[in-house]
């Protein structure tokens, strides 16, 4: 295809390569943008589901469960929920964003025919769908932080706020898994199995609540396949400002950014099968 | 290849599985034509269409547009192509205008024109009254208008349409028609899909008539009228009277009555006794199609 754009030799492959990925940059904001905008327009449902509903689990675990526990792991348990808190009110929305809203707009509306109509190629509209999702999760997570925050759940401020950049990462991953689910479902009933044994197991096996140390070890053993487990295990030493090994670190960010873009680029592979015959 | 030549498939095949829905389809689409891709349901039409737009990719052959292979049209000659599809895939979360401004962003198009450029096309498609309405609250007939205010907003060099007005009533199918022939002056070229022959005879310069994913011709609607048919038929209601000489003209056996295809009326009207009941009309686009591609309903269309 450089033979027929490339006709000034003067400006070189690498220049026109350059303003290619800036247009495909442009063009992948352009699909994150379409949804900011009819996010902007139900704006209160859009709240009440991705902030309201972490921020109530947390008031009654921080209530419920804290009245009863006190403490756990020698802090507060608000303090020690918090950052699973952050984690899950992320999980959960991506996951959600990525799965039955990417999939009415993929099979219902099938407004992505109309969007690969246009100059956006299929790349770069998956990567518009896994921002979008990534954005609403942060929007959830922020709201919980502040919640948390406000409430005197947070030991280091300034460990919350990087907390918050494990975060993003782990939404990613997450986004990546979600459209992964959407490229192979054939009707919402995939959903079901990706709520019932993807979603609800790092809700309530990947450390949200308490430690998994306190799991059968077969148990222990297998919540290290779910990115949750690694993503809480770097948040939670941040918000209860406690040590934390660099390497260690790296490990769950490196499983995470590979199980990203493995699934990333399956999704893309499947969906390219099924959209382009 | 030719400066004035857009598009151009040579013996273009597509499969699914066992189906083969092309089967070896050779065309050229001139730049500046208004060419209609004719044919039954299911013979291939869609097929086609999405294979020229990059959206669907050819089993064997060769499929070429703007002098490249459909399947590697980078990101600006995509947007020299507008695409008006079968199902209206609007933005149900997005009023009309929004509709326009969302998509004009996938073409890059810069942010200061976009509303005078939305606001043009909801004039030209006479839209302008709905331009806050949601996608919803809009009929059949709106929404395949938005629909092709949609596929000018980059100023396309082609526009390719998949049965445009199909399902819309007479109205809305008239006006649609203007705004195309408005188009084609103006110098676009359109590729549409029909089975509608009214729709064909009155817009297209050209129609490709395609079948069981095959060509079965290529010609202006009047050289297939000359080709195919006599320029005048006569329906002649059953029973037919027996001095009618089976073998006077073409002719055509269509249930209640019979087709006879002559070039000129007055030796057959003079043979068609007092009684007989039968109508006489110019022969058209319809004649053709049906003779060629056959009477049976299709099974599954």
């Amino acid at each position: 295809m450089s033979d027929v754009i490339d006709t000034n030799p003067d400006t070189g492959s690498q220049v026109l390569a350059d303003e290619i990925d800036r247009s495909g940059i442009r063009r992948t904001f352009a699909v994150w943008r379409r949804h900011v905008l009819v996010w902007r327009k139900l704006l209160w449902p859009s709240m009440a589901s991705n902030i309201a509903n972490p921020v109530l689990i947390l008031f009654a675990f921080g209530f419920g469960l804290g009245a009863v526990i006190d403490q756990l792991e020698g802090v507060a348990y608000l303090a020690f929920v918090l950052p699973g808190m952050m984690a899950y009110s992320a999980m959960f929305s991506v996951s959600f964003e990525s799965t039955i809203s990417a999939y009415a707009r993929f099979q219902m509306q099938r407004t992505w025919d109309a969007v690969l109509a246009t100059p956006v190629g299929l790349r770069e509209l998956l990567l518009g769908e896994l921002l979008w999702s990534v954005t609403k999760g942060m929007i959830a997570t922020v709201s919980v932080l502040v919640v948390g925050w406000l409430w005197g759940g947070v030991i280091s401020t300034p460990g919350a706020l990087l907390g918050l950049f494990a975060v993003l990462l782990g939404s990613f991953c997450f986004g990546a898994c979600g459209l992964l689910a959407t490229a192979y479902a054939k009707s919402w009933e995939l959903f079901n199995y990706f709520f019932t044994f993807w979603v609800t197991p790092m809700f309530v096996f990947s450390g949200v609540f308490f430690e998994v140390d306190r799991f059968p070890d077969f148990i222990q053993w297998a919540v290290w396949f779910f990115p949750m487990t690694h993503l809480i295990e770097v948040v939670r030493p941040l918000t209860l400002d406690q040590p934390l090994a660099l390497g260690n670190v790296l490990l769950h960010i490196a499983y995470m950014v590979v199980m990203t873009v493995v699934a990333f680029e399956l999704a893309y592979r499947k969906f390219a099968r099924r959209l382009f015959d | 290849m030719q400066d004035d030549l857009l598009i151009s498939a040579r013996g273009l095949h597509k499969s699914f599985g066992e189906v083969e829905a092309v089967r070896g389809v050779d065309f050229d689409i001139p730049r500046g034509q208004c060419i209609g891709l004719l044919g039954p349901n299911g013979a291939g039409k869609t097929t086609t269409m999405r294979m020229i737009m990059g959206l669907s990719k050819p089993t064997e052959g060769e499929l070429w547009m703007f002098g490249r292979p459909t399947t590697e049209l980078d990101p600006s000659l995509r947007a020299k192509v507008g695409l008006v599809p079968q199902d209206d895939n609007l933005d149900p979360d997005l009023t009309v205008l929004e509709n326009l401004l969302v998509y004009s962003r996938y073409f890059e198009l810069e942010e200061a024109g976009l509303h005078d450029r939305a606001g043009e096309l909801l004039r030209f498609m006479q839209l302008e009254a709905k331009r806050d309405a949601k996608v919803q609250q809009l009929s059949g007939g709106m929404k395949r208008r938005l629909v092709i205010a949609r596929s000018l907003l980059a100023n396309p060099e082609i526009i390719i349409l998949d049965e445009p007005t199909t399902g819309l009533d007479p109205q809305a199918r008239v006006l649609i028609w203007r705004q195309l022939l408005a188009l084609r002056d103006a110098g676009k070229t359109l590729l549409l899909s029909t089975h509608y022959m009214d729709e064909a005879e009155r817009l297209c310069d050209r129609i490709i008539l395609i079948d069981h994913g095959k060509v079965l011709d290529d010609a202006s609607p009047t050289v297939l009228i000359d080709r195919h048919v006599e320029n005048h038929v006569l329906e002649v209601r059953k029973p037919l009277p027996v001095d009618l000489e089976p073998d006077f003209a073409i002719r055509e056996d269509i249930g209640d009555a019979w087709l006879f295809y002559v070039a000129q009326p007055s030796e057959a009207l003079e043979r068609l006794p007092q009684t007989s009941v039968f109508r006489h009309r110019p022969a058209n686009l319809e004649d053709v199609f049906l003779r060629l591609t056959g009477r049976q309903l299709r099974e599954g269309a």
